[in-house]
């Protein structure tokens, strides 16, 4: 894929909030379409690299909203939240912008090209302040500043106690941005980063749309996925139905869209 | 002088004839010519020693021994009880009764050195092959019964040399071993582990039965300590009982072997077999310089567990894809070509990830992404396209589970599911007696469409499936059999949504 340098980015009105940062990247350089327009109003979804179901469930529930609202998803293109995050976000038609944390010349492979491809695809860019930049270990918390700023809100769905994903949140109350945090179990190790952040007045608790839908359901099997991820056993177990049937109905209930599974557990689709 | 004797070319038997000279003339020495192994040179001490333990004289002069057709090669002490009694003969010390038949006598036994007859393998493999000749029979009393289960010959157990002569002079008669039909001592009914006693994991309890039903292979996904292992344990005892003749079938395997126990006479309980992962090809397939049969072979008619799969190296388990296919092993050595057989269910457990605590509700996982892709990489496509079943077992609170647990709707006992799966084996019997085919998952691609019996309802449902998961048109194929199973468990004649839409539950997701 092509790269482009963005010259004179310094003139780009949506770029002065970079102006912000202590050190502004000198260069910035893109893959996509650049439209200014995709940078006034962005929101920012981080967290860990090992995500769990619940960071998914997460992701999924919040990020179609904000696609709707129209803001656009920054992110750092990172395997785990980051590129989840991407995901979720060209599903639903939205643009996003992935801050690599290397040059923005690496030759992309497998996943990633499929990724870049398809964020290209949906009006969103890849950027990076580096053209031949290997990808290391001080690269990353680098560029976390540019997502940090690039965004006028910042939200961590999951992040454990020495995440980098609180790198971004330190930069984001340096440039005075807003921060979310997504409560999660206490006794989740990936959840006690965001937790902590909570705890300790850092970060807003995020709880995404606030008035709880009741829906009420004719199937069984759906009304208990309401509120429970669950796998086929447990489910027979709580019906106290045989397995082969709950499974037939599990199927269909998938293709129908009804209802995601991840990982042999089952819960209701956004 | 000429005694009747075989060699096990692997579950082949040769007849060998083991020639004695006692030359009056010459250097007195003690030569085995006919391509004999070390084993069978060896029996030189054994048989003198033997011999003059045994009160008789060894002749001190120029003995010959050939073992004919003298280009098979020969390996094991078998042929020690046969040069013995060449000898003997040879030496006139032991004058047979004039009407008394050697031609149609088969002598096969290890000699140890005090005179007395030692455990000796392929003892049924003899049987069988005499049974065409009615023939008789000489060998050790411990693995005679062995040759019990064979009609129409005679077995003479011998227990030691000096028995051995005196009957042969008719001086003390040894009683012949009674033939003992295959049903009558065949013990099967033993369970090992009953489904019963496995705490919920209902979901891989229905899989384990179609894959008992329907002959397909299965893997087990999930955390250590979840019951896979005994899970697997648990698919012999809901198999359909060995048939007498399949009962024989594994005991040749397992006579060749020498992997029965003294006394043993047959094996009747579907064989289970767990190799270790450090197990080497040779291990697996089968193999060394006069090939044994290997674990493929060991599990012919029963199970083959491989319990953490990718931990395999990547050489074993592609050399599982020809006896997977064919139901057979071709191994082929300098010292000649075998054929064993192997038509065994396979059943995989794969951990989620290296450390195995991937998804764990309590546990942390340690992998990386690159770990984890390279740990399920390692199980190669032909492997797992020879895979039916895929089920996710996951971690089970047992202490919850018996105190919900009321009468359930899942309960089965391994006595049901037997039932289930023997009546659906015969349904599949009766489907493909002219196909020469026994179990739904043996049928090719043009047999699925021929037999399946697919409601266009139920196609639809796996099509949609196939665009939203993106299947090949092997796993296509592969769900329909499933389903052709669990519409056979249902004792139904098509294949209806609801089967269908249960065999996607057990599609591929590694």
């Amino acid at each position: 894929m092509d790269f482009k340098k963005l010259i004179n980015w310094e003139q780009v009105v949506q770029l002065q909030k970079l102006k912000a940062l202590a050190h502004p990247p000198k260069d910035l350089y893109y893959i996509g379409n650049f439209d200014p327009k995709i940078l006034s109003d962005c929101i920012a979804i981080v967290g860990s690299r090992r995500m769990t179901d619940y960071g998914h469930r997460v992701i999924e529930k919040i990020v179609p909203k904000l696609v709707f609202e129209k803001k656009a998803i920054v992110s750092g293109f990172m395997y785990g939240t980051d590129q989840y995050a991407h995901q979720v976000c060209v599903d639903n038609g939205g643009k996003t912008i992935a801050v690599l944390g290397w040059g923005i010349n690496k030759k992309l492979s497998g996943y990633d090209k499929n990724l870049a491809e398809q964020i290209v695809k949906t009006g969103g860019l890849l950027i990076s302040e580096w053209e031949t930049q290997e990808g290391t270990n001080w690269t990353f918390p680098v560029r976390d500043r540019i997502i940090a700023a690039l965004a006028d809100e910042v939200i961590v769905t999951e992040a454990a106690v020495k995440s980098g994903a609180l790198i971004t949140v330190r930069d984001a109350i340096k440039l005075k941005r807003k921060v979310w945090a997504v409560p999660g179990p206490i006794t989740s190790k990936t959840s006690e980063g965001t937790n902590n952040l909570i705890a300790n007045g850092t970060a807003q608790m995020y709880l995404g749309e606030t008035v709880q839908q009741i829906l009420t359901f004719d199937n069984p099997i759906l009304s208990i996925l309401q509120n429970e991820t669950l796998s086929t056993d447990e489910i027979a177990r709580k019906l106290n139905k045989p397995v082969p049937e709950i499974g037939s109905e599990l199927t269909i209930l998938l293709l129908s869209g009804k209802i995601v599974e991840r990982s042999g557990k089952y819960n209701l689709s956004e | 002088m000429k005694i009747r004797s075989i060699a096990n070319v692997g579950l082949e038997t040769v007849p060998v004839d083991v020639e004695v000279d006692v030359a009056e003339k010459g250097f007195p020495g003690f030569t085995v010519v006919g391509l004999a192994s070390k084993a069978v040179e060896e029996a030189r001490e054994r048989v003198k020693t033997a011999i003059v333990n045994s009160g008789l004289d060894f002749p001190n002069k120029k003995i010959t021994v050939n073992l004919a057709p003298a280009d098979l090669p020969k390996d094991g002490a078998a042929y020690d009880l046969p040069i013995a009694i060449g000898v003997l003969l040879a030496s006139q010390q032991l004058l047979l009764p004039k009407d008394f038949n050697l031609e149609n006598c088969h002598f096969y036994g290890e000699l140890s050195l005090d005179g007395t007859l030692r455990p000796t393998r392929g003892i049924l493999l003899l049987g069988l092959f005499a049974q065409a000749k009615r023939g008789t029979l000489f060998v050790p009393e411990t693995s005679a019964n062995e040759a019990g289960v064979v009609e129409n010959i005679t077995v003479i157990p011998v227990k030691t040399l000096k028995q051995l002569i005196n009957h042969l002079l008719r001086t003390e008669e040894i009683p012949i071993l009674k033939y003992i039909p295959p049903e009558e001592i065949a013990d099967f009914h033993g369970i090992e582990i009953d489904l019963s006693e496995i705490a919920g994991q209902e979901q891989a309890k229905r899989a384990l039965i179609i894959a008992a039903a329907g002959g397909h292979n299965l893997l087990m996904w999930g955390p250590p300590g979840t019951g896979k292992t005994m899970l697997a344990k648990a698919l012999p005892g809901i198999l359909p009982p060995l048939s007498p003749p399949e009962a024989l079938e594994v005991t040749r395997v397992y006579s060749v072997s020498g992997m029965l126990s003294p006394g043993q006479a047959l094996v009747s309980k579907r064989p289970f077999r767990s190799p270790h992962h450090g197990v080497s090809a040779a291990g697996m397939i089968g193999g060394g310089s006069n090939p044994l049969p290997g674990e493929v072979s060991l599990a012919h008619l029963g199970v083959l567990f491989l319990d953490e799969m990718p931990e395999f190296p990547r050489q074993v388990l592609e050399g599982l894809r020809q006896p997977i296919e064919d139901q057979t092993v071709e191994i082929v050595r300098a010292a000649g070509h075998v054929k064993y057989p192997a038509s065994f269910t396979l059943i995989a457990a794969i951990n989620p990830c290296p450390c195995g605590y991937l998804n764990h509700p309590r546990r942390e996982c340690k992998c990386t992404d690159k770990q984890i892709a390279k740990y399920r990489h390692r199980i190669s496509g032909p492997i797992l396209d020879r895979i039916d079943l895929f089920v996710q077992v996951s971690v089970v609170e047992a202490e919850k589970l018996m105190l919900t647990t009321k009468r359930s709707a899942n309960k089965i006992t391994s006595k049901e599911a037997k039932n289930q799966v023997v009546m659906v084996r015969k349904t599949q019997e009766k489907r493909f007696k002219d196909r020469g085919i026994y179990t739904n998952s043996q049928m090719k691609n043009s047999d699925v469409k021929k037999y399946s019996q697919i409601t266009p309802d139920a196609e639809n449902i796996l099509k949609m499936a196939a665009e939203k998961f993106d299947f090949s048109a092997r796993s296509y194929y592969r769900l329909i059999k499933v389903a052709r199973t669990i519409a056979d468990l249902e004792n139904s004649t098509k294949i209806m949504p609801t089967h269908m839409a249960e065999a996607l539950q057990y599609r591929q997701m590694v």
